[in-house]
């Protein structure tokens, strides 16, 4: 075959699979965006009505119903920051809490900082075995003044969902916070997320709270004391996508009584029902999203009247990846665990008795967080293909992405102007400049190539490959002596 | 044509929503640093009095005096101000500041103002009425309690708190479990919380309510205030209400003001076939009550297949004096006792 009868044909196939996929992608394009849409009315309702409470906001320092909280904290290597963090941790805004630190077989100086921070003693303590956990217990200590309500447990190294759930069975309050060791609460943040404990204590079994992005921000022993942009561009953007997740979609699906996804990073939880459901599943790539699935699952099959709530006023701020290669492997197990999550949970897709779960907020899962950068990708190589063949109008492909992108751009703007209006964190003019430029460039490169990482993740879990988890390097904080 | 027609103005309409959004963006800001500094600037002249009264150093009254002459938007401002700090003091400061209000009339305009049609002006003259005490709105702050604004039923109950008329807890309780327009749990508790001893009967009776939350507001601050009356009811849901949470809220308070007899519903609520977060609040109630009756349940307790409720048996047993200390005899090798000794020696070392 000729090179022009080879091209010839290729035109006609792109011509082909353009005309057969147009009509399709079309659909899909109208549903996705009609989608955000409604979340975004759906959020601009919420915090319509947060501010609302906010204007009229009460002082509530945690009297009277508030229950008891264990923060779960799981360590692995943490020598550098765990000391700081379990004091900030620990010198929270908080009637009665507790924090319960696991030693997940670290290699380094971890338990002998706690130890030494804290005057550790061992205690000849058994731990129930309410949820199972395969590692074996190595000990437990606490500090010796006898006042501080710290427990420490040191254990085979297995990985953080067994950390958290041998945590869970070290715990004694009735709640349990879930947060990585190198997170940053706020002071209140607490309170804040309780609260919906305390106003409708015996239904709400869940509540997540907003995560940010810490990078760049001044920290002094473990606090936030001054709010900066990160530094760099892919940090930058991370952020862009987090007051998108966390101010339009978690706040709306909260709305709609749908919320599905608690991050891992800050969730909250009544101790009995993770009991009950059986913790974290140590088997699981997307194990927090697994367990609100896993809860919903639950309070839904025994018909209980429960409530999983979203509380979008910022609790945790967490270090996020700065380099694209561990970028790329946190895009990949996110979207392996969304998938092997979904799939293991699909059979509650259109059953009545899931509600709203199984009727919205799945099969909007399955199709715009699950396949839409399956369609993307299609997209990123049919347009550029056509273009190349001529068999596409150049203005007219031009003003489709314009369109496309131009959209994306417009629902991280709403997102914004939600921040800027509720939560104003970002003191910097040039921070507004640098989030709008971050929100364009977003579609410049950066929204490829995770499109790209998140399909290896769905394709290495059909393959069946093995999980490997990547070590994220943290640069730490810019830290001030206090 | 069409098809590309379509394509051009859809990009208009997004390309434009999206410049508008960034202009929004940037009034919102601006907007706020202006209001801000503007209140900065009006309120400043008035601030060294405001901190004398604050303080409670305005013995002659002279500062407070000299915050009445304000007006126009600077006394608008200083009156948010006010309310604000009246949530944080008390006594001859908090009375000073709020004559200061009645002068203004900020008072009568919060009165007027609960029938506004904007729910946060509603919201926040039912929060005045309740900061400075006014008794006699207490019937306008209960029918608030009905509002159709979630945010004003909760600054009506927050109102009522601070004034304390045991009059209001019947309706403050009964609002928590009303049907669409329910009040949220812990704001209720805050606002009884603060209401006199008159209100036994009240949450004697919110026990008996349909609504679960309402049973546990009411279980929980009978415990909390020893409101001995309500023990037979608190008795009756320990043993058959159908959520966990208000029974294990029961348990808590028979802890705290439970008698003798009290020992005997506590220990039922042991067995193994409870669920377990109850079992455990049982014990820790029997340890709570102290009674020396509850001892061979606890020794019996100290084999239990769970680690927890036998180190907390164990550490009920450690605080019931001899006859606690001679049921743990035989058991000095058991994690729970060990473990219990160990956490109560280090907590007396710390006293």
């Amino acid at each position: 075959m000729s090179w022009d009868g080879l091209i010839e044909g290729l035109r006609s196939f792109v011509v082909w699979v353009m005309d057969v996929s147009s009509v399709p992608i079309i659909i899909y394009f109208l549903l996705i965006n009609t989608s955000l849409l409604v979340l975004i009315g759906l959020a601009y309702l919420e915090f319509r009505a947060q501010q609302r409470r906010r204007a009229t906001a009460l002082t509530w320092q945690g009297a009277g119903l508030a229950p008891g909280v264990s923060l779960l904290v799981p360590a692995y290597n943490e020598e550098a920051g765990i000391v700081t963090a379990v004091k900030s941790f620990l010198t929270l805004r908080y009637p009665r809490h507790e924090v319960v630190v696991v030693d997940d077989g670290s290699s380094d100086q971890t338990f002998a900082r706690l130890e030494e921070a804290f005057d550790l003693v061992q205690v000849p303590r058994e731990l129930p075995h309410e949820v199972p956990v395969r590692a074996r217990v190595l000990g437990i200590w606490v500090p010796r003044d006898g006042r501080t309500r710290l427990v420490v447990v040191r254990k085979e190294n297995s990985g953080r969902s067994e950390a958290i759930n041998v945590a869970i069975n070290a715990a004694s309050e009735p709640l349990v916070a879930m947060i990585d060791g190198d997170s940053i609460l706020e002071p209140d943040g607490l309170l804040h997320v309780t609260r919906p404990f305390a106003d409708d204590p015996t239904r709400m079994v869940a509540t997540g709270g907003a995560i940010r992005p810490v990078n760049g921000s001044r920290v002094v022993s473990g606090r936030i004391v001054r709010v900066e942009m990160p530094q760099t561009w892919i940090p930058r953007i991370q952020l862009v996508e987090y007051l998108r997740a966390f101010l339009l979609g978690r706040t709306g699906w909260s709305r709609l009584g749908g919320l599905i996804l608690i991050s891992g990073a800050f969730g909250l939880f009544r101790r009995d029902v993770v009991v009950e459901v059986g913790g974290l599943d140590p088997d699981s790539i997307g194990e927090d999203f697994e367990l609100v699935m896993r809860i919903h699952k639950r309070m839904r099959d025994e018909g209980r009247d429960y409530k999983v709530e979203f509380v979008p006023e910022p609790v945790s701020w967490t270090e996020v990846p700065v380099t694209a290669t561990v970028l790329r492997n946190q895009r990949r197990r996110w979207h392996r665990g969304l998938w092997e999550t979904l799939w293991a949970y699909r059979g509650m897709l259109f059953r009545p008795k899931y509600g709203r779960i199984g009727f919205l907020a799945l099969p909007y899962y399955w199709l715009f967080e699950l396949i839409a950068p399956l369609l993307e990708f299609f997209g990123i190589l049919i347009v550029p293909l056509a273009l190349l063949l001529g068999v596409v109008n150049v203005p007219f492909a031009i003003l489709f992405l314009v369109l496309a992108y131009g959209y994306a751009v417009l629902v991280t703007l709403s997102a914004m102007v939600v921040d800027e209006w509720a939560f104003h964190k970002h003191d910097r003019w040039r921070a507004i400049w640098q989030t709008i430029a971050a929100s364009v460039l977003e579609n410049i490169g950066y929204r490829q190539a995770t499109v790209w990482w998140r399909l290896e993740g769905w394709w290495s879990s059909l393959r069946g490959k093995k999980h490997v988890w990547g070590v994220m390097t943290r640069t730490g904080f810019d830290e001030d002596p206090a | 044509m069409v098809g590309a027609a379509l394509l051009v103005g859809a990009t208009v309409v997004i390309l434009g929503a999206c410049l508008l959004l960034v202009i929004l963006v940037v009034a919102v800001r601006a907007r706020r640093h202006s209001r801000n500094q503007r209140d900065e600037m009006l309120l400043s002249p008035l601030r060294p009095p405001l901190i004398t009264v604050a303080s409670g150093e305005d013995d002659d009254g002279a500062a407070t005096e000299e915050l009445t002459w304000a007006t126009g938007v600077s006394r608008t401002v200083l009156d948010r101000n006010i309310v604000e700090m009246l949530t944080k003091i008390r006594g001859v400061p908090a009375d000073q500041l709020v004559r200061v209000l009645e002068v203004h009339g900020a008072v009568d305009a919060a009165v007027a103002d609960l029938t506004s049609r904007s729910t946060v002006r509603r919201a926040r003259a039912a929060q005045l009425l309740g900061l400075a005490k006014a008794e006699h709105t207490v019937p306008l702050l209960v029918t608030a309690l009905g509002d159709e604004a979630m945010e004003v039923r909760n600054s009506a109950a927050y109102a009522l708190g601070p004034i304390g008329d045991p009059v209001a807890a019947g309706p403050v309780l009964a609002a928590i479990g009303a049907p669409e327009r329910g009040l949220p749990a812990a704001t209720a508790a805050e606002a009884l919380q603060s209401m006199g001893v008159g209100i036994s009967e009240v949450l004697r009776d919110g026990m008996g309510d349909p609504n679960p939350r309402t049973r546990m507001v009411a279980a929980h601050l009978s415990g909390e205030r020893s409101f001995t009356r309500g023990l037979p009811e608190l008795r009756r849901l320990l043993d058959d209400d159908p959520d966990v949470t208000v029974r294990e809220t029961s348990a808590t308070a028979i802890g705290r003001l439970g008698r003798g007899e009290d020992v005997d519903i506590l220990v039922r609520h042991t067995v193994d076939s409870e669920p377990l977060a109850l079992r455990r609040a049982c014990v820790i109630a029997l340890g709570e009550l102290g009674d020396p009756a509850a001892v061979p349940a606890l020794a019996t307790l100290l084999a239990d297949a769970d680690p927890r409720l036998a180190e907390l048996a164990a550490s009920a047993l450690l605080t019931m004096g001899p006859d606690g200390s001679s049921a743990l005899l035989g058991h000095e090798d058991d994690a729970a006792v060990r473990s219990a000794r160990l956490m109560a020696s280090l907590q007396r070392a710390s006293a």
